[in-house]
């Protein structure tokens, strides 16, 4: 094994522990779709500059940046429409405006296919170098702003009616969502990067006790959902992003499972 | 009368071209304790939420301790909202996170802390403080999942209670619950509001569960005010039957009044 293999492992897990973390949140406000929201934003982004000939890195942060402001101004309570509803609307949007894009594009389009299941194994060391930043900076913030995610976790009325600063919390929240999940799409792909959101955070919500359990738990589920999924692959030489999903799913059921034989145990 | 710390006026909120909420005058005093009942849809839970600003009206003001929220800025707003303690109805709040007792009873000091600061052994004392004051120590490390339905409203007041709020809000707090619990939590809220003389506004649907402190009512239908004033005046027959249609008859028992549809007898 060389040092791209490990390279490839760590890009993985990194991508994996960062989308795991932030799935603690998307998954414990029930609004999954933001995930799915900005990521095809994000995967529109890429191809209107692949389109465009631009860099391709500029498209899915400015997009992503455009929907998560748009999605933070769905209100709880104030807005007329359900949440969900909204984010329904605005991913098949999304999913128009892509299919546009690769409608619109000439000669080959496995570049842009390659976007739906991403490429970890043709990972750079830049692109591993961002998304362990933005990872990190994730960290920060989830540090620094715990108490008020908390109380937007359990309920952003409540928060909002008692003088938690929401609206600030809840968009500086969505802004670095966007911008992880588009320095995330290019190595996870825009469909896998939803499971990796969803499955380890609910997971984690299976079995924990306590809000610090539940974060430790999503980021190694999903770190491990990732590299696991990985050697799978390489061995089995099967396509990386379905190894990934299915065995995040995997993890998923056994947490789910684990917690109803603990249920009629109980 | 004076200027009250929460006082509407002319306040109009309409949904779908239809008005929902309307109410002239209404000004809730320091230290009051203020029932809200009415019908279904008759916009309780509306005027809650214009009061603590969380639904903002298409026409009027409202004003919380002299100021007018339309005028201030979300920040602002957040700033003055921080000794709101609100307790919504369930399907606002996400009970099936694991979060444990002292972790939900901890968010109540997230207003009262600065943005980035973290929460201290100071803090830890009044958290725990109000956890034993409502007897759920015991409870302390279980999830607010798995506590029964009248324990999680026992630690949502606890948890509004770490605020130290000069007002509280509470949106049909003894829904779902037995009979027992209703009573158990009523009565906490009544001693709370005599030994604090925190300003309470509450909502119900039963107009026996509005306790013996609760000095004034508001009854609403379809959107508007039918009547304001001291509980003896609102909770009498006459008044019941314009709101209810329905003819009613009024049983003390034990301090408390209960409703009775006498088309049923």
């Amino acid at each position: 094994m060389d040092s791209f293999f490990y390279l490839v492992m760590f890009a993985g897990a990194v991508a994996g522990a960062s989308t795991g973390l932030l799935g603690v949140y998307i998954v414990g406000m029930r609004m999954p779709f933001i995930g799915i929201c900005i990521s095809h934003s994000a995967m529109a982004g890429t191809i209107y500059s692949i389109l465009l000939g631009v860099n391709p890195v500029w498209g899915p942060v400015i997009f992503s940046a455009i929907s998560s402001m748009s999605l933070g101004l769905v209100r709880p309570g104030r807005s007329r429409i359900n949440a969900n509803v909204a984010l329904a609307i605005f991913f098949n949007l999304m999913l128009g405006i892509t299919f546009l894009g690769i409608g619109l594009m000439h000669g080959s389009r496995s570049e842009v296919l390659g976007l739906l299941w991403g490429s970890l194994l043709f990972v750079r060391k830049s692109s591993v170098v961002i998304i362990t930043i933005f990872g990190l900076v994730f960290v920060v913030f989830a540090v620094l702003f715990n108490k008020e995610l908390k109380a937007l976790l359990f309920s952003r009325t409540i928060a909002s009616a008692t003088g938690v600063h929401e609206s600030f919390v809840y968009c500086l929240f969505l802004a670095l969502c966007g911008l992880i999940l588009a320095v995330n799409l290019p190595l996870v792909g825009g469909l896998m990067i939803f499971s990796l959101i969803t499955c380890p955070a609910a997971a984690a919500y299976q079995i924990c006790t306590g809000h610090r359990s539940v974060i430790i738990a999503s980021t190694l589920f999903g770190m491990a959902s990732a590299v696991i999924g990985f050697l799978i692959s390489y061995y089995l030489d099967l396509p990386t992003g379905a190894c990934i999903v299915i065995v995040s799913a995997i993890v998923f059921a056994v947490s789910a499972s684990y917690r109803a034989l603990r249920c009629q145990c109980n | 009368m004076t200027e009250g710390c929460l006082s509407l006026s002319n306040v109009e909120v309409r949904w779908s071209g239809r008005t929902i909420l309307a109410v002239k005058d209404m000004q809730v005093r320091q230290g009051e304790f203020v029932g809200i009942i009415g019908t279904n849809g008759a916009g309780k839970t509306t005027l809650l939420k214009v009061c603590c600003g969380l639904i903002r009206p298409n026409r009027g003001t409202v004003k919380l301790d002299g100021r007018d929220l339309a005028e201030l800025s979300a920040w602002r707003k957040a700033n003055l909202r921080k000794h709101i303690g609100y307790i919504p109805q369930a399907a606002e709040y996400n009970a099936e996170l694991p979060f444990t007792l002292r972790e939900l009873v901890a968010m109540g000091r997230t207003s009262v802390k600065a943005l980035l600061s973290r929460l201290n052994k100071e803090d830890y004392e009044i958290i725990d403080s109000w956890i034993e004051r409502l007897g759920l120590s015991q409870r302390r490390s279980q999830t607010f999942r798995s506590l029964s339905g009248g324990e999680q409203q026992k630690a949502l007041i606890a948890r509004a209670m770490t605020q130290d709020p000069e007002i509280l809000m509470l949106d049909e707090p003894c829904s779902n619950l037995d009979f027992n619990w209703k009573y158990q939590i009523t009565e906490i809220i009544e001693q709370l509001h005599r030994e604090t003389k925190i300003t309470v506004v509450m909502v119900s649907h039963e107009t026996s569960l509005l306790p013996s402190v609760c000095e004034r009512v508001v009854l609403l239908h379809e959107g508007d005010v039918l009547a304001d004033g001291d509980i003896e005046e609102v909770l009498e027959s006459e008044v019941l039957e314009r709101a209810y249609q329905c003819r009613i008859e009024m049983l003390k028992l034990a301090g408390r009044r209960y409703t009775v549809n006498k088309n049923r007898m």
